[in-house]
């Protein structure tokens, strides 16, 4: 079920061109999946149907088409539940764990990002909420049908067992997994973007920019351009001359 | 000398972004006094302009919404894409978008700021191709207007010595940046293939200047606005430095609705709503300038008819609302290996591309051996951004190697958008819409626009060529394989629309002379982008800010010696 060998983008995930980021085959690292593999593969016919919740979309007035811009302020109701809240900290921390280069999601607060997120009372917002919100009862759900508890009970290499068969874009998916993967697939964008773009984030991807410079501008470092030569060296275009330093 | 609320007055101006601001400041200058009329409320960058804040500050960190179309931050004031209570239509089959803003200043709070002038070929198109028409003026006509405009907004560039890229006198810019590390890959791939890549040309300060603008500081999107005045906008320099002569005075939420004739069809009048209370005011008006955006002045004329003038103010030639050009546009992008993981260092800059492709086929345009007849260039985006609530897309997985693949993938990125040139086509224009009227009572546009064959080809052309450009940095497309007609984008989604009053040297197929002076009525100008000719694939303001100036210098000598 879980696409172990390839993980190929789909048309889903090529449309994140967009987003000028990397659409690129993620070589991805194994911790997870070697736990989850002690476990006996689930039957297919483990797999649940996607819930049908009927949630109402959030409508009523955003911040407006003229908004404070020097004190920024988020003007509607946050509406996730404290179940909900749980139960996105516990997937984000398998998302987006502490690690070498920076904290935890959970630790600078990606959960009430996402929970302003799908509260928001914008079509695209909306749009999420009905992937995010049923997506956390089908992992419940699903986590009750296969160990017999919920989501948050189960042990971590149970826990890892059900994210397995939802984390890639393999080939093919089965229909029942396509929804529970376009969850996952916005839940880790929420998760990761909310992470890089907090202020402990920014440190950690290591943009340096929104500092004032006095003078012309610097340009690239003596270290970015002994990178970039190689990169030219390999293409075979001349090198660029080193700046002092 | 008309009055208005104990201020007396030669010139009634309409709008005050690039053409208005212009006008208002040229007619000041040469000692008129200048009744502005802004559709929006009063802006002050200096108070309002969101300096350092950061993604994490704002509501759903910065995204577009629907509320504030380009994200949270950026400075356009209850606009975007949609007005609130001021819609617009489109005939059926038609995708056209418009941009606007309610604000003093308009767009050029938030524009771009990038100001390639037109060259010698660009306005005398009809001469090169048998397409479209000639402008009724030159390059050599306009070559020191560009200088003083540019001298006055502060450029930063220089001179490639390039095909249809005219050189600027020692004096008049200031330097440009450095390129940044992707731009110096771009420039060795392009060269490799033939291309060049060359300092684009911007209305950003790099030294400061003795009006009080500061020189840039290197940081914080120009797209928000700038409160030290160094990315330009009117609301830091020509407005303010008009309203310190004393002879302007701006009214703001004043939406103009009609300009009035009276003996001999002169403008003797124009009444705007006023927003706040919603009424009717009409001010006396001895001439007229209108530059509130193109699409606006051909409403406000075509609004303006009566028994004497059935198809609208100054449209005995019809031509008013027709012609209606915007930018061709187009976007690939690629991802290139071998910058993943790349070391970090500041890599803001101006916060735009510092370098650019410029249009590379005149030559073979000109010896056929192109099947599209009009040139583009690529705007190219790739550096070290803020991270955003994007920030996180396009990988997979999970846990501590999702996490590091973001990180890796980081300023890895590249992307070419494609701005380029339209002939002009019967079915792209503007007209009334019969039906629907905005929240002032006033009659709203309907737009019509279909792309025509050579645009779709030049498109076609850009794909190609941007894909190789991409390849040749070593990198691959990650766009979806696409046909010109897929690739392109709305008719006005660019934002340059253009045309819709083009001057001419025939009035019965032109709406106003060489000097944006109407045929019809002789005290009614048009100084904004409505009197293009045609629509150069080079991006229209300054040119829209620099035939204002010539224009409104050519009035106020009219003005001045009595003839007018």
């Amino acid at each position: 079920v879980s696409g172990l060998v390839r993980k190929e983008i789909d048309r889903r995930t090529a449309i994140k061109w967009m987003t000028g980021m990397a659409a690129t085959v993620v070589t991805v690292g194994i911790t997870g999946r070697e736990a989850g593999a002690e476990l006996a593969a689930p039957a297919a016919d483990a797999t649940g149907t996607w819930p049908n919740l009927d949630l109402t979309p959030i409508t009523g007035p955003g911040y407006g088409t003229d908004p404070d811009l020097v004190r920024p302020k988020t003007l509607w109701p946050l509406t996730l539940s404290e179940a909900e809240k749980r139960l996105i900290d516990q997937l984000a921390d398998i998302i987006c764990p502490a690690d070498e280069g920076g904290p935890s999601a959970v630790a600078v607060g990606v959960t009430a990002v996402i929970d302003e997120w799908v509260s928001a009372p914008y079509e695209s917002q909306q749009a999420d909420r009905l992937l995010i919100v049923p997506g956390l009862v089908w992992i419940n759900e699903e986590a009750q049908r296969r160990f017999g508890k919920d989501f948050g009970q189960a042990s971590d290499a149970q826990r890892l067992n059900l994210i397995d068969d939802i984390a890639w874009w393999g080939d093919p998916t089965p229909d029942e997994l396509h929804m529970p993967k376009r969850f996952f697939d916005k839940l880790r964008q929420l998760v990761l973007g909310a992470y890089f773009s907090s202020p402990e984030g920014v440190k950690d991807i290591g943009y340096l920019g929104n500092m004032p410079i006095s003078g012309p501008w610097p340009g690239p470092s003596r270290e970015a351009v002994l990178h970039l030569n190689g990169v030219l060296e390999s293409l075979g275009f001349e090198p660029e001359p080193l700046p002092a330093g | 000398m008309a009055e208005f609320e104990g201020f007396a007055y030669d010139v009634v101006v309409v709008g005050s972004g690039a053409g208005g601001g212009m006008a208002a400041h040229t007619l000041v200058q040469e000692g008129l006094r200048v009744l502005m009329l802004e559709a929006g409320r009063d802006y002050d960058p200096l108070e309002e302009t969101p300096m350092f804040q950061t993604h994490a500050e704002a509501p759903l960190r910065g995204a577009s919404t629907p509320d504030k179309n380009f994200g949270y931050f950026d400075a356009t004031v209850d606009g975007g894409w949609q007005v609130p209570g001021e819609p617009y239509t489109t005939a059926d089959g038609t995708k056209f978008m418009l941009w606007r803003s309610r604000m003093l200043g308009g767009r050029t709070n938030h524009w771009g700021r990038y100001v390639p002038r037109f060259g010698p070929y660009d306005f005398k198109p009809k001469s090169r191709d048998g397409r479209g028409d000639d402008w009724p003026i030159d390059y050599d006509e306009m070559a020191p207007w560009y200088d003083r405009t540019d001298k006055l907004v502060g450029v930063c560039g220089d001179n490639p010595g390039l095909d249809n890229i005219p050189d600027i006198p020692e004096g008049v810019m200031q330097p440009p940046p450095k390129p940044r590390i992707q731009e110096i890959l771009l420039k060795k791939a392009c060269e490799s293939l033939g291309i060049p890549v060359i300092s684009m040309r911007r209305a950003v300060l790099t030294e400061a200047v003795e009006d009080g603008r500061s020189a840039c500081f290197w940081a914080t999107n120009c797209g928000r606005g700038c409160s030290i005045g160094a990315a330009f906008q009117t609301t830091t320099s020509l407005i303010p430095f008009a309203l310190k002569t004393g002879r302007l005075k701006v009214v703001t939420d004043a939406m103009v609705k009609w300009v009035h004739t009276g003996e001999g069809n002169k403008a003797n009048a124009v009444t705007f709503v006023d927003r706040k209370t919603m009424d009717d005011v009409r001010v006396d008006a001895p001439r007229v300038v209108l530059a509130p955006s193109a699409t606006e002045t051909a409403r406000i004329l075509l609004n303006s008819r009566t028994e004497q003038n059935p198809q609208g103010l100054a449209n005995s030639s019809g031509q008013v609302g027709r012609n209606l050009m915007d930018s061709t546009g187009a976007g690939i992008s690629g991802q290139i290996p071998a910058l993943r993981g790349r070391p970090r260092y500041n890599e803001d800059g101006h916060t735009a591309n510092h370098y650019y492709v410029p249009w590379w086929g005149y030559q073979d345009q000109a010896d056929g051996k192109l099947d599209f007849p009009r040139g583009y260039h690529f705007e190219f985006g790739g550096r070290f951004g803020e991270p955003n609530i994007y920030s996180g897309g396009g990988v997979q997985g999970y846990g501590k190697a999702a996490k590091q693949a973001v990180r890796d993938g980081y300023g890895s990125g590249v992307y070419l958008s494609l701005r380029g040139e339209m002939v002009p086509n019967e079915h792209c224009f503007c007209e009334i819409d019969p039906d629907v009227k905005d929240k002032f009572g006033i009659p709203v546009l309907k737009f019509h626009w279909k792309w025509g064959e050579s645009e779709i080809k030049q498109v076609e052309h850009g794909l190609e060529w941007g894909a190789k450009i991409i390849e040749a940095m070593g990198g691959t497309v990650t766009s979806p394989q696409r046909t010109g007609e897929e690739a392109i984008l709305a008719g006005g989604q660019i934002i340059h629309e253009v045309g819709t009053t083009r001057m001419g040297s025939d009035p019965e197929t032109s709406v106003t002379n060489k000097h944006g002076q109407t045929w019809d009525v002789d005290n009614l100008f048009v100084m904004d982008g409505g009197v293009f000719v045609s629509s150069p694939h080079q991006n229209c303001t300054i040119t829209i800010m620099t035939l204002a100036m010539k224009n409104a210098t050519w009035m106020a000598e009219q003005i001045k010696g009595g003839r007018l």
